[in-house]
């Protein structure tokens, strides 16, 4: 017997990242807005920048090197990230992340891993909280219509702490090195990217924005 | 065959400017203008600055830091002379700091022209093969030299990545020869000095030579010296100021700022 079968794969976006880095804050945005654009569903993955980062967090040290370097690192967002940049809030506390990558995998249950992330980035990077704490993870839930005492349980019993670790090894041992890496269909892009540079990829790939297809 | 292109410059008898581009300041010399179709080579000295803007050249581009020191809050990070930062065509880099005497030298096969990345439509012509490699020359250990007594080298870049860079220290009136530069290679004296075309030459000057045959060995001199060789690849061949309203901005930019 011989049968034509047309599969039609979707094309594939998928990031790799750390709620804790600032340059992943950014392709956040990027990706929300490919999702509006573009007939694409970007699936966010954990990638654990700092393993050795405990539950608690730890502080910045504060020394002429790093005082430099946080000045050099406003200089880039002001101007990489004007519009965003005003809203930006640097922690002083490096940031556990385990318990978020826990929680984005509840929300990937429930199909709200997308826009839970945001939520979660925002909650981080604009609003200061604590991504290593219950009460933000549950109040970027709450904001986006997951169920709070689910969630809870799920959080504190620790229902997905082997599934954020396996998919924490499973970026190791694909080779992700950079926050954010992207997947664009057959494209890598290993840290953060203009959009422009995105748009560019989504097109020579023959994926085009909604707005051209429908006119 | 290729027609061979050699040009010697005494960047100690070049002029200074100063000048200013997107608010950052700094001196300059115009030491190989490009505008023949030959290669186009500056030096800059950039006022301490904590953003110099994003932008990228149309042609690669060798970046030699003589003093001071650059910091990219992003990938390369902390760069301190000696180094070299080193972009393909039409590749971005940047907003990164300047600090501590900054002086370098930038290098490009032919007219690179400079684009800041503030412009959208640039961002489309990014080269997304493109390849950007920093190293530190205090990162890698001196090697011997075949063949010379006392001499000695360090590659900069994989022997393997394309483009290279090589620093050779070398004691008095030895000959340094080197393959056919069929790309283009910039030879910067670093240290002391050497005989290039007859011409004694002192840092940072430097010879640029392309072709299919290997140019005529330059000569060090009395007190020996240390060169930098840094060679392009088939990148060479690529971007450009050739027609297109990015090229025109390009040029103009630079011309701008130069």
């Amino acid at each position: 017997m011989t049968a034509t079968q047309e599969t039609t794969q979707p094309f594939r976006v998928a990031v790799f990242a750390d709620f804790v880095c600032p340059y992943s804050f950014l392709a956040v945005e990027q990706m929300d807005r490919l999702a509006r654009e573009y007939d694409v569903q970007p699936l966010w993955r954990p990638h654990l920048l700092h393993p050795e980062t405990p539950p608690e967090g730890k502080m910045r040290e504060r020394n002429a090197e790093t005082i430099a370097s946080d000045e050099r690192r406003h200089a880039w967002f002001k101007e990489m990230a004007p519009e965003q940049y005003p809203r930006i809030r640097f922690p002083q506390k490096r940031q556990y992340s385990m318990l978020a990558f826990e929680a984005l995998e509840f929300a990937y249950d429930r199909g709200l891993d997308f826009p839970y992330k945001t939520a979660l980035y925002d909650l981080m990077w604009t609003e200061g909280a604590d991504i290593g704490e219950h009460e933000t993870l549950m109040t970027a839930g709450e904001r986006i219509g997951l169920n709070p005492a689910e969630m809870k349980i799920a959080l504190y019993e620790r229902h997905y702490a082997e599934r954020a670790l396996a998919a924490v090894n499973q970026a190791r041992e694909i080779g992700i090195m950079n926050t954010p890496t992207i997947f664009l269909g057959k494209t890598r892009i290993n840290g953060w990217t203009y959009y422009e540079v995105m748009q560019e990829i989504m097109e020579r790939q023959g994926m085009h924005p909604r707005e051209a297809i429908a006119s | 065959m290729q027609m061979q292109q050699c040009y010697v410059v005494d960047s100690a008898n070049a002029p200074w400017k100063r000048s200013a581009s997107e608010g950052v300041s700094f001196e300059c010399q115009v030491l190989l203008a490009g505008d023949d179709g030959g290669p186009e080579a500056m030096r800059f000295r950039f006022d301490d600055c904590p953003s110099v803007y994003a932008h990228m050249h149309l042609t690669p581009q060798f970046q030699l830091l003589l003093g001071g020191a650059m910091d990219f809050p992003r990938g390369v990070k902390h760069l301190e002379a000696l180094a070299i930062h080193y972009t393909d065509h039409n590749m971005p880099y940047g907003p990164f700091a300047v600090s501590g005497g900054h002086d370098m030298l930038v290098l490009h096969p032919r007219a690179g022209g400079i684009i800041s990345m503030a412009n959208l439509e640039a961002r489309r012509k990014i080269n997304l093969r493109g390849r950007l490699f920093a190293s530190l020359a205090s990162d890698t250990e001196w090697q011997p030299l075949p063949d010379i007594e006392s001499g000695a080298f360090k590659l900069l870049m994989p022997h393997d990545f394309g483009p290279a860079a090589v620093v050779v220290k070398v004691p008095a009136h030895a000959a340094l020869a080197m393959p056919a530069p069929e790309f283009g290679r910039y030879e910067v004296v670093l240290e002391g000095s050497v005989i290039m075309e007859g011409q004694e030459i002192t840092p940072p000057g430097f010879r640029y030579v392309r072709g299919d045959t290997a140019a005529a060995p330059i000569i060090s001199g009395e007190n020996g010296a240390s060169v930098a060789f840094l060679t392009f690849d088939q990148n060479a061949l690529e971007g450009g100021i050739i027609e297109g309203s990015l090229a025109v901005e390009a040029a103009e930019a630079m011309a701008r700022a130069i």
